[in-house]
């Protein structure tokens, strides 16, 4: 009833504030700082703000429609940027401010700010290893259901069957052993027991946007940041009562030949999503609620997902904030593990069928519960002075039922904690980052050997100190990461990993170079499997090690003639101990056995170039990405195996990205090659390997509130498959439809 | 003086980007079963022919090949490929290709896997089917050579009514 007495009230303020907007945010230097009393206003209004001791400014009632503001502050460079104020809506938009030596109303190009590359907020361009952007509207242009359809067009990203590679950091494994680290807000978020990934763990819609930081980054997140990191940050709640409402609703293409038709309907696609939100200056909430189902587009692909994510934030004070989020998704989806291949299904006569499934596996089906909640703390008692203290909870619970043989199950916890604070010391710019953080996996599982667990206790500190010299600035960081390791109580082990690096703002662009080290403890399901695979055990291995890399990196960013910007890097990683799953015979006391274990047998290079390009040629309206990514990557000679390539990593990997904007009007599309896999494992000879062309196609139309998307994923029906005998996605036309309160 | 671009001019480097990317549609392909290696594959390729009736026990039936013939029940372990690769059951006849490396094999064999099999239990769960025979003698195994291409007609019987476990090639030694 209080609600029903309020409404009224709510919607009579919201009718009052329908002609303007707020706009607000945060100004910080490039290193992060928070800058206090730096100038905001409206260059065409008479509208100014002040940013407090936190940095953050807020205008009130600010005309709709585009304006350009002006940032500044007296010592640094300011900024114009021009924004688009939505009537009765506020709009974030944080700047950072480049040391100066006069207030100039020389415009600059906007830097964005990024948060994971050193676990505190920066400008890109002072950033050290390689960073992939990934906005809401270049999320929200692709359409996608869940955020890896979009991750995967970042330069340099590739996505095998869900197993996400930086520079081709994890290959293909099933799923086990990540080797890039997914961050939630900041929160690490791979699973306990596999080390995988959940890509569908939160709402796409929640997600503001995406960063990629390539390389090695365990001198400041440990495990599993072997070959980068993903960052997932969700909205901030925004002032006032908001409500976001999302349809989405396509179907897949039928199989282009008629000896591969295996149903005689198309399959659909189709989900729901709503989110609403009220904040206040001092306490804001908002929750999501949704889900989606689909036919798939092979035998026994049957997908269902519910989800529900909430997010809360108190600012206690101007100095001390509390976030508290969470999401919870639930998915029952058939399992079309292996595609068909001769004599394992009505093969009608052909060598595969890639839309049916071998018999073996029909009735297969899996439940799959997955959540998180995550407490954040944050207090900057000075301008020189920033801590945070975070504790987090990520449980995931899978049933796989299986007709032919036993169910499984398993259930992992994992607890993280983890306190950090920031330093400057004088006013020069140097930063001091140090931190503790712990982490503990517990899992219970029938094929990962009944009950175990998992302890990784780290400290870290990073150091970045600004060397000016002849006009140019140069910036040099360093820093380092002790992770201690215990299994089931015991076997501690002990990784440190350094990192160090430089970057250097010249007249000729930004040079970076860094050095640092990698490593992945192995997930309890690689040291505790206990399972069998085609009748042959697979054995655990308690003395399985870290795997660890060295990476290297030299970049150079750019711009060319105002409408271009190029970011090269050349990157190089040695990596040891490997842990790759081993077939072997082993002698017992009675006799030989043959069993799969998984070992640290490999050695590996992967080296490299990484080029992101994005320009607006001929007009500002059409605006162009290229992303290309030649990786060299080999596995070396060990024991008796000669030096061959990696698996499942493509020589060439290339995005073409174009988008044409017209007032409310967009079209767009993606090009996405990858070149053949120079050699697979566990594939059949029969699995085909084929180069990939996949283009998708988009169109969009937005006015005020409402918006509607078309995107035809995979438009040339081009079929191949990535792990062996799993077809991927097929042309799937998907209509989105958003609208805004 | 050069003549100002004719309007078309402009649209070359779209509509040869466009005219690249259809005509580059050549993925997965339906491919007929073969009847013979296929080019460029390095192994063993036959016709396996199926006697009598399969259990209901049958886990799986695995192809592989001993590079040479075990004399312990230890070297029964020394196959390739690891792991093995299973053949369906489901018809009469099966025309297979077994990828191993280059060298010479002196036992080829189908291996009967009974449901709950691990190599602990593998003298009551593995039995040999049948195998590739001697051309002049067919009571004994054929030796097949593979010379980094495929090696057709190594063509084997498998007769579920007539296997043979573990013991009748290795009796179990008394303790």
């Amino acid at each position: 009833m209080r609600i029903l007495a309020i409404a009224p009230l709510m919607l009579a303020a919201s009718l009052a504030a329908q002609q303007t907007g707020i706009v607000y945010g945060t100004v910080r230097d490039t290193a992060g700082k928070p800058l206090h009393q730096a100038v905001v206003r409206i260059l065409s209004a008479p509208f100014t703000g002040y940013t407090n001791r936190a940095g953050v400014y807020r205008l009130g009632a600010v005309p709709s429609g585009r304006v350009t503001l002006e940032v500044g502050l007296i010592g640094y460079l300011p900024i114009h940027d021009t924004i688009t104020v939505i009537a009765g809506d506020s709009v974030r938009h944080d700047y950072s401010l480049l040391l100066g030596r006069v207030w100039t109303s020389v415009s600059f190009v906007v830097s964005p700010l990024v948060v994971t590359a050193a676990k505190r907020p920066q400008s890109l361009q002072d950033v050290v290893p390689s960073v992939a952007l990934m906005s809401d509207s270049d999320i929200a242009k692709r359409a996608v259901n869940t955020i890896d359809e979009a991750v995967d067009k970042a330069p340099g990203v590739q996505f095998l069957s869900g197993q996400v590679n930086i520079r081709g950091s994890s290959g293909f494994v099933e799923g086990l052993g990540s080797r890039v680290l997914l961050l939630v807000d900041g929160v690490p978020a791979n699973q306990g027991d596999r080390g995988g990934i959940n890509w569908d763990l939160l709402p796409v819609d929640d997600i503001e946007r995406v960063e990629v930081v390539k390389g090695a980054g365990s001198a400041l997140y440990g495990s599993a940041a072997f070959g980068g990191v993903v960052n997932l940050i969700t909205r901030e709640v925004p002032l006032g009562f908001h409500a976001r409402l999302r349809l989405t609703g396509g179907a897949y293409a039928n199989p282009p030949h008629s000896e591969w038709s295996f149903r005689d309907f198309t399959g659909v696609h189709g989900g729901v999503g709503l989110t609403s939100s009220y904040g206040q200056d001092d306490l804001r909430g908002a929750a999501t609620v949704g889900g989606w189902r689909s036919d798939g587009y092979r035998q026994q692909d049957h997908r269902d997902h519910w989800q529900l994510a909430g997010k809360g934030e108190w600012q206690a004070s101007p100095d001390t904030r509390l976030r508290v989020s969470g999401s919870w998704a639930s998915d029952q989806y058939q399992e079309p593990l292996a595609w068909c291949e001769r004599g394992r299904c009505e093969d009608r006569g052909q060598a595969y069928q890639p839309f049916l499934i071998d018999t073996g596996g029909l009735g297969n089906h899996t439940r799959s519960d997955k959540g998180y909640l995550a407490a954040v703390l944050a207090r900057t008692p000075s301008e020189r002075v920033h801590w945070q203290a975070r504790a987090s909870w990520l449980r995931t619970h899978f049933t796989d039922f299986q007709p032919r043989s036993r169910d499984d199950f398993g259930v992992a916890d994992r607890f993280g904690g983890e306190l950090r604070g920031e330093f400057r010391p004088d006013g020069s710019g140097s930063v001091v980052t140090v931190g503790a953080e712990t982490g503990l996996s517990n899992i219970t599982s029938n094929i990962f050997g009944g009950t175990h667990r998992q302890g990784e206790y780290a400290a870290y500190g990073e150091g970045e100190r600004p060397l000016g010299r002849n006009g140019s600035s140069a910036q040099l960081t360093a820093g380092a990461r002790i992770d201690f390791l215990t299994i089931d109580g015991g076997g501690l082990t002990a990784v440190v990993s350094p990192r160090v690096g430089v970057v250097l703002l010249s007249g000729a662009g930004i040079w970076r170079a860094s050095a640092g080290r990698g490593f992945r403890a192995p997930s309890l399901a690689e040291r505790f499997p206990d399972l069998f695979v085609n009748g042959f055990r697979v054995v655990s291995n308690p003395n399985l090690e870290p795997e660890e890399a060295w990476t290297l990196e030299v970049g150079h960013a750019r711009s060319i003639g105002g409408t271009a910007r190029v970011d090269a890097a050349l990157f190089w990683t040695e990596a040891s101990r490997l842990i790759e799953p081993s077939v072997d015979t082993i002698k017992t006391a009675v006799d030989t056995q043959v069993v799969i274990q998984f070992k640290n047998v490999v050695r590996a290079r992967l080296a490299g170039l990484d080029l992101a390009v994005s320009a607006n040629p001929l007009t500002p309206r059409l605006s162009t990405t290229l992303g290309y990514t030649l990786l060299y990557a080999r596995e070396l000679a060990h024991g008796i195996l000669p030096e061959r390539p990696l698996a499942f990593r493509p020589r060439h990997l290339v995005t073409i990205g174009a988008d044409y904007t017209v007032g409310d009007l967009g079209v767009g599309a993606d090009f996405r090659y990858s070149s053949r896999f120079e050699r697979v494992e566990l594939s059949p000879p029969s699995d085909p390997r084929v180069a990939v062309k996949v283009l998708d196609l988009r169109a969009g139309w937005a006015r005020g509130p409402a918006s509607l998307r078309v995107l035809v994923a995979n438009a040339l029906n081009y079929l191949y498959n990535y792990a062996p005998r799993t077809l991927e996605p097929v042309r799937t036309v998907s209509v989105t439809f958003v609208y805004i309160y | 003086m050069q003549a100002p671009p004719a309007p078309l001019a402009r649209l070359r480097l779209p509509l040869a980007v466009a005219i690249l990317g259809l005509a580059c549609n050549e993925g997965l392909q339906p491919v007929r079963a073969p009847t013979a290696c296929p080019p460029g594959f390095v192994g063993i390729c036959g016709t396996v022919r199926f006697r009598g009736a399969l259990p209901d026990s049958t886990q799986a039936v695995y192809l592989v090949a001993y590079p040479t013939f075990p004399r312990t029940r230890n070297d029964l372990f020394n196959f390739v490929p690891l792991p093995p690769q299973s053949i369906p059951t489901a018809d009469s006849t099966y025309f297979y290709t077994l990828g191993i490396p280059t060298g010479r094999y002196e036992w080829v064999l189908a291996a009967w896997v009974k449901q709950g099999f691990t190599t602990a239990n593998a003298d009551t769960t593995l039995r040999e089917a049948g195998f590739y025979r001697d051309k002049a003698d067919t009571t004994k195994p054929g030796v097949v050579s593979v010379y980094g291409t495929g090696t057709d007609s190594i063509n084997i019987v498998v007769d579920f009514a007539n296997m043979h476990p573990i013991s009748y090639y290795f009796p179990a030694v008394r303790r």
